[in-house]
């Protein structure tokens, strides 16, 4: 008895393999999608883990805006006595130019010492460049500045006010990636010439970086502690190498998973493809379900026998999509290996690759349950009176829905990898599905309710949409989110687009000015008239660190006590460097939302704050702390009166903390400014500023842009590809559903062609009824897109939204073409039959 | 007895009123015996066999076979009762379409358990003169040779009581009588009760009794002249 399951299941597949292309074609999609991002992911993690050290540059870090208190030297000198070694690097941004032509740019400046670095290799051209730095007067540059400037190793390179010879090309640097945005080009010089730059004035932005490479006896997480305890500034970050979160990690984390729950989204919709080939199956399986029965097999044992075969198919998909994932991982790798400044392999990852497996095994079977349950209804008396009750009784096993449910919800959470993420997919996903399914149920009624067309095409169309079987709702879900999704990138992309686009932002600068001093005030805003700009603001900034809240002081403990991502996100805003200004109004683009703005009377008698509603929310603070700030060590306290909502996407300064007029009147202040010229009057204003005033940073916002869109269209790019193969599963599906009404079509055809219609005239009305799919499925996929990518500019990017009627359009109108040429594909077979052989056959 | 049928009603809903198929039936069948079921087309009788091999539940009455009250019997004990019990020839074969000859014979000794099944088959299928077209398809077979396996498929597990539905209708009048006799011929051999319904008034003739249904009830048939 056992074994008879098996073989039947066997002995049904061999035959009938062709009903089961769409089922196998769905599931390989599905798994494909899932496993080519998970194999992504695990690529990544892996690379991510074998470069941690070289990517921190050493076992250990301590990173700061200030130079290391004192208490840090008696540490790292035990340290340096059990066997360590230790670099100190520190990093600013800069201008370099050509001393000869004047051509300046923005530079990333690190300052290394001798022993840099710890881990991996410095790759220079020639080899023996790095030797240079030590001496004072060399400097390495990336290949980029060479070009942009139009200079060559044993050049010169001008930076604040030293004049330094470019020694070589740094090719390859083990701790560049800090983020996926670079400001320009790497420079790298020694202690000596930054001393020659000037540019360690005050008030210059500069990030203390000192790493530690430990012996094999001690481990990184001991030492991490020891030195924490030894510095009391919390300003000061201490992290091993295997907790620093850089920016890299998490954000492949997060892109992995919203790519992993595109994939999912199309083993879903390939989910419906299941179903539908399932119930297709069974419904022409009911003859030999009902002789089976009459020979004495059991429901169960039928029930079994079905499940076999689905499984064996659904398990056969799922290794075939696991193929595909890991052959399309190259592919993947290509588009998003810009991003990473080292090598990711790409090669299988064996839980990757089960995952997938039992994600297509499970979601095929729990997908094809509820069909495969209908086994049960099928009477052995069918075979008595088939006239009298056609079909099966509609009596549908609701219970069985529960688990089978509940299992979907369990998958996609697992998939999602959290509680919430996985909610929020599975909220829209039925909403998605409801959507979809509610137009596809008015276009059935619709076409019900119609009244006759005076076009044969169009009336025959229309009313072929009322065919049992129900294979609108299949088509319209399936190919709908599909088009969703496609479309939801490609808004997404248009509205970043909008945000970021240079020419399209009126109000914003060409430039923002960074460090101009007090003396140079009056000089700099000559110089950038004369460049044909309009007299530039300028906004005093105090850099301070936030010492105490209510009195008690911001301790180690605070910050530290707790790794997690909130707790990190919290510990940003305790230690960052703040950049303070003071302002009698408040800035443009700024709304009051708690407490009110201070008078002039106020700020006579005694110093006020506002602050950013999210930073004040992050620091536990509200209207009537109190916060005090370190400036230059000199502790400043002021009482928040006001909470601002600040608009980020503004391009223009922004502060999380603002001063009334007066509170920070002792404390010496830099000044920013920003400047918008024609495009192409930037080169010559940035020129003019950088050779009158060297230590002032001029930062490039177009091209900064420019750099942000290069990183988004490949990561854009990603997730089309993904996106592609909800859309693929999606024209499966339809596929499937519409070779299901294939007999019922090739009899209408024939009936029809038997009375007369040409076979033109058939193909018209099939043309109908697939553009009425198509139109539906579109526009319910297009508007679905929109709400989808309306929520994430308005929620998650915080940014306006622009409409995109083009691209809607565009949407539709695809939808439309694909839909009735996939329609033509599934059936156009069926117009070249005989009629009489069909009759005959009938 | 092998099988006594006691006042078998069956209503059903057609077109929203109830109809009766058959009204209070009740008749009894001795152990090796022929017995033809005759009447006009829905008059009833496929019905009646189909209730006896317990393929649908019947509205009223009893049906006892070999011992057995099917209509007692729940649906997994329907099923294990037509494997052991029930062999059934159906007007149309209702072979399965995906299976080979062989395979369609091995299906109620596989269900069954029983050692060797397609061994056995093979056997069987030589029984009915077919071991040379044992590995084609339905659809390769003509209605004759269909019927044929149809038959080695109701006989496979040694039925006490079989049940054919006009196992000739869909077949001329030449090789209709061909089924007959191996019909005939198999059920004496495997000393097993023949239930066979048939408008065929010579068909009926070959067997012991005649039972005549008309409008769901027994009416008096003439019966055949010799026991064959």
């Amino acid at each position: 008895m056992t074994g008879f399951p098996l073989r039947m299941a066997w002995r049904q597949s061999r035959g009938a393999w062709r009903h089961f292309l769409a089922f196998f074609a769905c599931v390989v999609l599905g798994v494909g999608a899932l496993v080519s991002v998970g194999t992504f992911a695990a690529n990544v993690e892996r690379a991510l883990g074998r470069e941690a050290k070289s990517l921190l540059g050493g076992d250990v870090e301590l990173r700061s805006a200030r130079p290391l208190p004192p208490d840090a030297a008696p540490a790292l000198a035990r340290l340096r006595q059990a066997g360590a070694r230790v670099t100190a690097i520190r990093e600013l941004v800069a201008m370099a130019r050509d001393p000869a032509r004047g051509e300046s740019l923005l530079v990333e400046l690190k300052v290394v010492d001798g022993a840099y670095p710890l881990y991996g290799e410095l790759a220079t051209e020639p080899a023996e460049a790095m030797g240079s730095l030590g001496a004072g007067g060399g400097a390495l540059v990336q290949r980029e500045l060479l070009d942009r400037l139009g200079l060559r190793v044993g050049g010169r390179i001008a930076v604040g006010d030293a004049v330094l010879t470019i020694a070589g090309v740094v090719a390859r640097e083990p701790d560049r990636p800090a983020s996926l945005i670079s400001l320009g080009p790497r420079v790298m010089i020694g202690a000596r010439a930054l001393e020659a730059t000037g540019l360690m004035r005050f008030g210059s932005r500069v990030r203390y970086r000192t790493l530690v490479r430990l012996p094999e006896t001690v481990a990184p997480r001991a030492a991490r502690e020891e030195l924490a305890r030894a510095l009391a500034d919390p300003g000061v970050r201490v992290s091993s190498f295997d907790e620093a979160q850089p920016g890299l990690r998490r954000f492949f984390t997060q892109l992995t998973t919203y790519l992993g729950l595109v994939g999912l989204a199309s083993l879903l919709v390939g989910g419906i493809g299941v179903a539908s080939s399932v119930s297709t199956f069974l419904r022409r399986q009911v003859a030999t379900i009902a002789i089976l029965k009459a020979l004495g097999a059991g429901s169960r044992t039928l029930v079994a026998t079905y499940t076999v075969q689905t499984l064996a198919l659904g398990l056969a998909g799922s290794v075939a999509g696991a193929l595909l994932g890991v052959l399309l991982q190259p592919i993947l790798i290509g588009l998003l290996s810009g991003m990473v400044p080292f090598a990711i392999e790409s090669g299988p990852e064996l839980g990757t690759v089960a995952r997938g497996i039992v994600m297509g095994v499970l979601v095929s079977l729990l997908c094809a349950l509820w069909p495969l349950l209908q086994v049960r209804e099928v009477r052995p008396s069918l075979l008595l009176r088939r006239d009298v009750e056609a079909g099966t009784p509609g009596r549908r096993p609701w219970p069985a829905a529960i688990p089978v449910a509940l299992g979907l919800v369990a998958l996609c959470i697992w998939q999602a990898g959290s509680l919430k993420v996985g909610g929020i997919f599975l909220g829209a996903s039925v909403a998605a599905l409801g959507v979809l399914a509610a137009l596809s149920w008015v276009l059935v009624i619709a076409a019900r309710r119609v009244p006759r067309l005076p076009w044969p095409a169009w009336r025959q169309g229309v009313s072929s949409l009322r065919r049992p079987g129900g294979h609108p709702a299949r088509v319209i879900v399936a190919l709908g989110a599909g088009v969703m999704l496609l479309v939801a990138v490609a808004l997404l992309e248009r509205n970043i687009g909008h945000q970021i686009d240079h020419e399209q932002r009126k109000e914003a600068p060409s430039f923002f000015f960074v460090d101009v001093q007090t003396d140079q005030r009056e000089a700099f805003a000559r110089t950038v008239v004369e460049a044909g700009a309009a007299p530039p603001a300028l906004t005093p900034i105090v850099r301070a660190r936030l010492a105490a809240i209510d009195g008690a002081p911001v301790t180690r403990e605070m910050v530290d006590g707790n790794r997690d991502d909130a707790a990190q996100e919290r510990a940003f805003y305790f230690t960052r460097e703040y950049v303070l200004t003071y302002a009698e109004e408040p800035p443009r683009g700024n709304a009051i939302t708690r407490g009110r703005w201070w008078t002039a009377g106020e700020v006579a008698t005694r110093a006020l704050i506002s602050v950013e509603e999210m930073a004040a929310r992050r620091l536990g603070v509200g209207l009537g702390s109190r916060l005090t700030f370190d400036v230059q060590g000199v502790p400043i306290e002021a009482e928040i009166t006001s909470l601002r909502k600040v608009d980020w996407q503004s391009m223009t300064m922004n502060f999380f903390v603002i001063f009334s007029p007066g509170a920070l009147a002792g404390a010496p202040a830099t000044y920013v400014a920003s400047a918008r010229v024609p495009a192409a009057a930037e080169a010559a204003l940035q020129n003019a500023v950088v050779a009158a005033f060297p230590n002032v940073t001029a930062v490039p916002v177009r091209d900064i842009l420019e750099r942000v869109s290069a990183v988004l269209g490949e990561i854009g790019l990603a997730v089309r590809l993904i996106a592609v193969f909800t859309v693929a599963t999606g024209i499966v599906v339809m596929a499937g559903a519409l070779a299901a009404t294939r007999y019922q079509r090739l009899y209408e055809s024939v009936v029809l062609r038997t009375l007369g219609a040409t076979r033109g005239a058939v193909a018209r009305a099939f043309a109908v009824e697939y553009a009425c799919l198509g139109v539906t499925a579109g526009v319910g996929g297009t508007l679905l897109a929109v709400a989808l990518a309306w929520v994430v500019v308005h929620y998650m990017l915080d940014a306006p939204w622009t409409f995109e009627p083009a691209a809607m359009m565009a949407g539709v109108a695809l939808t439309i073409v694909v839909a009735v040429a996939i329609g033509f594909l599934a059936t156009f077979r069926l117009l070249g039959q005989k009629p009489l052989a069909v009759l005959r056959g009938e | 007895m092998i099988l006594q049928v006691r006042d078998l009603s069956m209503r059903l809903a057609s077109g929203g009123r109830p109809v009766a198929i058959l009204d209070a039936v009740t008749f009894e069948v001795a152990r090796g015996e022929v017995v033809a079921i005759t009447g006009p087309s829905g008059s009833g009788k496929s019905t009646l066999l189909g209730l006896i091999a317990g393929l649908d539940t019947p509205s009223a009455g009893s049906i006892v076979v070999d011992g057995v009250n099917v209509t007692a019997l729940g649906e997994s004990a329907l099923a294990r009762f037509r494997r052991r019990a029930i062999g059934y020839v159906f007007q149309s074969y209702h072979l399965i379409p995906t299976l080979s000859a062989l395979e369609n014979v091995a299906i109620p000794l596989e269900l069954a358990g029983a050692p060797a099944a397609l061994g056995r088959a093979a056997a069987l299928l030589a029984d009915v003169g077919l071991a040379a077209r044992a590995h084609h398809y339905p659809a390769q077979l003509s209605g004759g040779e269909q019927q044929r396996v149809a038959i080695a498929r109701a006989l496979a597990l040694r039925p006490a009581l079989v049940l054919a539905d006009e196992p000739t209708g869909n077949l001329d009048s030449a090789t209709g009588a061909a089924i007959i006799d191996l019909l005939l011929a198999l059920n004496h051999e495997h000393g097993s009760t023949l239930l066979l319904v048939t408008h065929d008034a010579a068909l009926a003739q070959r067997a012991n009794r005649v039972i005549g249904l008309r409008d769901g009830r027994l009416v008096r048939e003439p019966q055949p002249a010799a026991v064959s």
